[in-house]
C-alpha cells in the first residue's frame, strides 16, 4: 500500500485512474469500488443508488450514484458486463464508503461480456499510483478516512 | 450584448426550465413530449453550454489563474462527463415509459446541476470579462444563437 496526501492506494487493484477501482475475482467477476481519495472528495455520503442484479452495463454507464451533502455522481463501470451482485449494505448506510472503500464498501461484482478485453481500460502497479498522486495534486485533495 | 457571465447565467436557468418541463410532461405520461422536451435540453446543454465552456471558458480561466485553477475546472469537467451519461440513461427511462428511473436520475441530476451551476456562477464566470481577449463576445454569441435556435 502506498500513501499521498493521507490517501491510500493500493498497488495491487486496477484503476479507471478517475474515481473507480477494480479488482478480479476467482469466479471471472470483477469487484468495483471508489478511491479513498474520491471517497475523500465526495463528502460525507448520503445515499447511495445501486443498479440492481441482473442489469446489463455498457461500459461507461454508471453502476452507482452516490450523493453527499455537497455533491453526487457517478461511478461508471469501466467495461461492459452484467451485475452480479450488488453491496446491500450500502443501500442502508452509504457513509461505509467514507470509512472503508476499498474492502467493507465495495459497491458492485460485474462480470464482463468480454473477460479478455475487460481491463484493457484500467491501469495498475506504479503507473496507475503515479497517475492518482497526480489525479489529488489536481484536485487539491488531502484525505483524513472517517473511523466511524 | 449583455456581459458573458449573464448570458451564461440565463442559460442555466433556461436550461432548468426546459429540464422541468421535460419532468412535468413524465410525470403526466406524456412520453413524446418528455423525449422531445429533454432532447431540446440535451441537445442545448450538452452541444451548446458545456461545448462553450470546455472549449472556450474554463481554458480561459485555467490561463488566468494559473495551476489553482485546476481543482476547480477539473471537477466541472467531471461534472459534465456524469452529467453527459446521466442525460442518456434519462432518454432511455423516458423510451420505456420508466417514472421511477426517471425521478431517481432527474433528483440526482438536479442536485449536480445546483451545486455545479453555483461554484462557475460565483468562482468562474465572474472573472470571464477580463480572463477573455474578446471579453467573451464570441462566446456569448454562440450561446445565445443556441437560444434563438432553441426558440424558433
Ligand atoms: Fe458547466
Ligand atoms: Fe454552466
Amino acid at each position: 500500500m502506498s500513501e499521498y496526501h493521507g490517501c491510500e492506494l493500493l498497488e495491487d487493484l486496477f484503476y479507471d485512474l478517475d474515481y473507480v477501482w477494480v479488482r478480479p475475482e476467482e469466479d471471472g467477476t470483477l469487484t468495483i469500488g471508489i478511491t479513498d481519495p474520491a471517497q475523500t472528495m465526495s463528502g460525507r455520503l448520503q445515499k447511495a443508488r445501486i443498479k440492481k442484479v441482473g442489469t446489463h452495463l455498457e461500459a461507461g454507464r454508471h453502476v452507482a450514484t452516490l450523493e453527499s451533502g455537497k455533491w453526487a455522481g457517478g461511478v461508471p463501470v469501466p467495461f461492459a458486463g452484467e451485475v452480479m451482485d450488488r453491496n446491500e449494505k450500502l443501500l442502508e448506510d452509504p457513509h461505509l464508503i467514507n470509512i472503508d472503500p476499498y474492502n467493507d464498501a465495495w459497491i458492485a461484482r460485474v462480470k464482463p461480456d468480454d473477460p479478455a478485453h475487460a481491463l484493457d481500460n484500467v491501469s495498475t502497479g506504479n503507473v496507475a499510483i503515479a497517475a492518482l498522486e497526480e489525479w489529488i495534486k489536481r484536485y487539491g485533495v488531502q484525505c483524513m478516512r472517517c473511523s466511524e | 450584448m449583455e456581459p458573458i457571465d449573464q448570458i451564461m447565467q440565463h442559460d442555466h436557468e433556461r436550461l432548468d426550465q426546459l429540464l422541468e418541463q421535460g419532468a412535468e410532461a413524465v410525470s403526466q405520461g406524456a412520453w413524446p413530449e418528455a423525449a422531445h422536451l429533454l432532447e431540446t435540453f440535451r441537445h442545448g446543454i450538452v452541444d451548446g453550454h458545456m461545448a462553450v465552456e470546455e472549449s472556450t471558458l474554463f481554458p480561459a480561466f485555467e490561463r488566468q489563474k494559473g495551476d489553482e485553477a485546476q481543482s476547480l475546472t477539473a471537477l466541472l469537467r467531471k461534472g459534465h462527463q456524469d452529467l453527459r451519461i446521466f442525460f442518456e440513461e434519462m432518454a432511455e427511462a423516458i423510451q420505456e415509459q420508466d417514472a421511477e428511473t426517471f425521478d431517481d436520475l432527474l433528483s440526482t441530476v438536479q442536485t449536480i446541476l445546483k451545486q455545479h451551476d453555483a461554484k462557475e456562477e460565483n468562482e468562474l464566470y465572474p472573472i470571464l470579462a477580463t480572463a477573455l481577449t474578446d471579453h467573451g463576445e464570441a462566446a456569448g454569441r454562440r450561446i445565445l444563437d443556441f437560444e434563438a435556435e432553441a426558440e424558433s
